[in-house]
């Protein structure tokens, strides 16, 4: 079901009105299970197609029963294994191709992040952090809730339990506003924003793939403008959809957690991984850098190792993170520039705390000229990484890099940073000198022009889903 | 939940404030032309519609009247070839229209005839003649020709804008009516605010274009077309352009002639007049082309398939190879577009004008999107 469906909004009516209709806890818990059901179906043409995924959650809800039963670390490893084994079979990773694949097609979508909620319950509940035993009909709702099936956000069992059928948003006025508000701009910048910047990416970026007669400068100049759009495009379609998914589950009483905040305003690699898609790093950090920093400390206990046992397990939790997203050899090459991004970042701050002291390393990272720059290199390393995402075919990735060699990436890479960190600070500064006078202000908030301004909105997206006349489809669904 | 059906009423109340003042000031810069009679639906860039292709799907109503019409179809070279008013103002007996559409193939020349279809009742079917511009370059398969990565594989332009506002429904066989077209009309009205929205987007990017480059497009102008003379670079890189446009090493595609046989066999069963214009190109581009042997083989035959049927008449124009008259390796400059313009209405003079329709009973012959075409006998359906 495509968010800018005339079904969706069909569906998504259909919800609110029905949940709304009683108070009951257990008739709304029927009313979102119905939901994602529906929601899960709207993706088949045919019911075999989701007997694998019927699967995977079965298999899921078998280890999760097992470890209530006994919370025993083999128990968990012979449950995380098989979770994973199935996942990478259904996910058809072309490293894999060995093993074969059902002689069917059938639904993949939502599989990468129902991935996530199975171990995250299984990890807990050997750890003892869960000691709730989860029932099939909660298992399911929470595995498979239609606000976060496709690409999150990443929830936690013990948040969605809370309001599992339990409305812990108090709805008015201003929160039913600031929901459709939300909403809209979720809309706005995934049909307006995300729309156009990938209309302009689908037409610039064959200059890149395919032969021409472009000069040095102009092929840095066009790839500079390819992967800035991309990355234009990345954010707007997630962060986007995010908007519509956390607005929606504030009308059925629910706060979804948020992904993003402020990612391009990050000062460094590391705190750009905690502003850009924050439910999936976070996961990644509680279960993957946390527990494996703890495991090299145990087996190398020494102080002045700790560091660089610190820049080892960021190197191979940005690296799983990268090759998460896809299934060629190209996203490996992804989580390693992003383990090697993330590495680096780390290692300069132990170089600078170690050479300048704490004090005046915070002096530094304070300055006007290193904050700037460092946000520009930062958003410049993201914006190039991510060439491996829109060119995921190593042949073509190899030829765009030998078209463009050393020189070309280094080139393209400043150029990036430095029309970034340019542009930040001019906007940063204009930012600062506009001060909105008070009677303007009170105009704004009245009934009258924020409904306007809201239905404006809508008449912008609709505007503009008719003049690109494709329907924008969701970026992370395919990851 | 009284919360969100206040908020839902107060949303849909505002954006249909937002909605009555724009299809008001709709009516304000843009006036609808009269609603029936000829339209030059090449001037689409003049009008709320902006573009041929949608201009001709939201504005082919005025198509439906009682009078003989003479609707032109084809690719760009018959829009720019033939002006509507030059060939109107030699032509009495009809009201001319110029559906040519830039970019065209076969499939969409086809396309576009349905369209004007879907629009008159089968008793004024008899009032048309359709002149058909051709030449190799719209003998492309339309999944060649339509793959650019912002569309649907092998959807025309006129596909694109029968979907674009829902007026039809994508199915595995093509586009399906979900508005009646009787209804063509209401629904344009309904749709009016987006459409000004549109134009107002394109205005602004045109505006941002001149700021950047001095010109509102990349258009030339007519004056600036008339004094262009192709270089040697270009006439090779033109070559080059239409080996990698056509999708085949040297001959043009057979489906495509049998739709264009398909589609005047149709037209000429439903007692509709067809004249085929073999559109001449500059002597250069005719004599280096490996597709113009092969085209000219193709017309030969259907010159000889339907040169005896009495409602088919063809026009070639041979001798307007001259360089120095095109522009690039296509289309004809102003001067020569005047000189095409009064030969055809010449020759639709003697043909149309001279002439009443046949008033046999005509098979009702419905094209379809795809290849298929099913000919249905009166009072069957």
């Amino acid at each position: 079901m495509s968010l800018t469906s005339p079904l969706f909004f069909a569906f998504l009516a259909t919800v609110v009105v029905a949940y709304h209709a009683s108070e009951s806890v257990a008739y709304r818990r029927f009313v979102l299970g119905a939901a994602n059901a529906v929601f899960i179906a709207s993706y088949l043409n045919d019911v075999t197609q989701v007997l694998p995924l019927i699967a995977f959650l079965a298999l899921g809800y078998v280890c999760v029963s097992a470890l209530y039963l006994r919370q025993s670390g083999l128990l968990l490893a012979s449950g995380v294994v098989a979770i994973l084994c199935c996942y990478i079979f259904l996910k058809r990773f072309s490293f894999f191709e060995g093993l074969g694949q059902l002689p069917f097609p059938y639904l993949t979508v939502g599989l990468s992040y129902i991935l996530f909620r199975i171990l995250h319950i299984m990890i807990d509940v050997r750890s003892g952090d869960m000691t709730e035993r989860i029932g099939p009909l909660a298992f399911f709702r929470f595995t498979c809730n239609f606000l976060c099936f496709v690409s999150g956000p990443i929830q936690r069992y013990q948040d969605f339990s809370a309001m599992d059928g339990r409305a812990v948003v108090q709805l008015d006025a201003s929160v039913v506003y600031a929901a459709f508000s939300r909403i809209a701009t979720g809309y706005v910048k995934f049909v307006i924003v995300a729309a156009t910047a990938d209309y302009a990416f689908t037409f610039l970026s064959p200059h890149l793939l395919q032969p021409s007669g472009l000069t040095f400068l102009k092929l840095c100049a066009v790839y500079a403008t390819v992967a800035s759009l991309y990355t234009v495009y990345l954010y707007f379609n997630f962060s986007g959809y995010m908007d519509i998914v956390i607005g929606i589950g504030i009308l059925l009483g629910q706060t979804l957690p948020e992904n993003f905040d402020r990612p391009f305003s990050a000062r460094s690699f590391l705190e750009f991984w905690q502003r850009w898609h924050m439910t999936l790093s976070q996961w990644f950090k509680f279960y993957l850098f946390n527990p494996l920093l703890m495991f090299l400390m145990t087996w190398l206990p020494s102080p002045a190792l700790t560091s660089y046992l610190g820049v080892l397990a960021f190197f191979i939790t940005f690296g799983v993170m990268g090759v998460w997203h896809g299934t060629t050899a190209v996203f490996v090459i992804y989580g390693l520039l992003m383990g090697a991004g993330a590495s680096i970042n780390k290692l300069w701050q132990v170089a600078c705390t170690e050479r300048l002291g704490k004090k005046r390393y915070r002096a530094l990272t304070e300055s006007t000229t290193y904050v700037y720059l460092a946000r520009g290199l930062t958003v410049g390393y993201f914006v190039l990484a991510l060439t491996c995402l829109w060119v995921p075919e190593l042949p073509q990735f190899t030829h765009l890099l030998a078209r463009l060699g050393v020189a070309g990436v280094l080139v393209t890479f400043v150029v990036v940073a430095a029309a970034f960190a340019m542009a930040a600070l001019s906007l940063d500064l204009i930012q600062n000198r506009i001060r909105i006078p008070v009677s303007l202000s009170a105009i704004q908030n009245g009934e009258i022009t924020k409904n306007l301004h809201l239905a404006g909105k809508m008449m912008a997206i609709v505007a503009v889903a008719t003049l690109l006349h494709k329907a924008p489809d969701f970026v992370y669904k395919a990851f | 939940m009284k919360y969100i059906l206040r908020q839902t009423a107060l949303t849909l109340v505002s954006f249909a404030f937002l909605y009555v003042l724009l299809a008001a000031a709709s009516f304000v810069v843009f006036p609808d032309p009269s609603s029936a009679g000829p339209r030059d639906f090449q001037a689409a860039e003049q009008t709320l519609y902006m573009t041929v292709p949608k201009y001709v799907v939201l504005g082919r109503s005025v198509l439906d009247n009682p009078d003989r019409k003479v609707i032109l179809v084809g690719a760009s070279n018959t829009g720019v070839g033939f002006r509507q008013k030059l060939v109107q103002s030699n032509l009495g007996c009809a009201q001319v229209s110029n559906l040519a559409m830039g970019g065209a193939n076969i499939s969409e020349v086809r396309q576009v005839i349905n369209l004007v279809h879907e629009v008159q009742g089968d008793q004024k079917r008899g009032l048309n003649t359709f002149v058909i511009g051709l030449w190799f370059g719209m003998f492309i398969d339309s999944e060649v020709k339509y793959s650019e990565g912002d569309r649907h594989r092998g959807e025309t332009d006129i596909d694109i804008e029968r979907y674009r506002y829902g007026f039809y429904h994508r199915t595995p066989d093509g586009p399906v009516a979900v508005l009646p077209a009787k209804w063509l009309d209401a629904g344009v009205m309904a749709i009016r605010p987006f459409l000004l929205l549109e134009k107002a987007a394109r205005q602004a990017r045109a505006g941002v274009n001149l700021v950047l480059t001095g010109r509102r497009t990349a258009q030339r102008t007519d004056d600036e077309r008339e004094s262009v003379v192709m270089s040697d670079a270009e006439k090779k890189k033109a070559l080059q352009y239409w080996k990698e446009t056509m999708g085949r090493a040297n001959d043009i595609s057979p489906a495509q002639v049998e739709v264009l046989r398909q589609t005047i066999h149709a037209l000429l069963d439903s007692g509709e007049k067809v004249v085929l214009v073999n559109l001449p190109i500059p002597a250069w581009h005719r004599d280096a082309s490996p597709y113009q042997p092969s085209y000219l083989r193709a017309l030969t035959d259907l010159l000889q398939e339907f040169g005896e049927q009495p409602n088919f008449s063809s026009l070639t124009m041979d001798d307007l190879d001259n360089d120095l008259d095109y522009s690039d390796e296509v289309h004809a400059k102003r001067h020569l577009a005047d000189i095409w313009s009064t030969r055809l209405a010449s020759k639709l003079d003697s043909f149309v004008c001279l002439e009443t329709p046949e008033k046999s009973a005509p098979k009702i012959t419905t094209l379809r999107s795809s290849e298929q075409v099913t000919t249905v006998a009166p009072g069957n359906n």
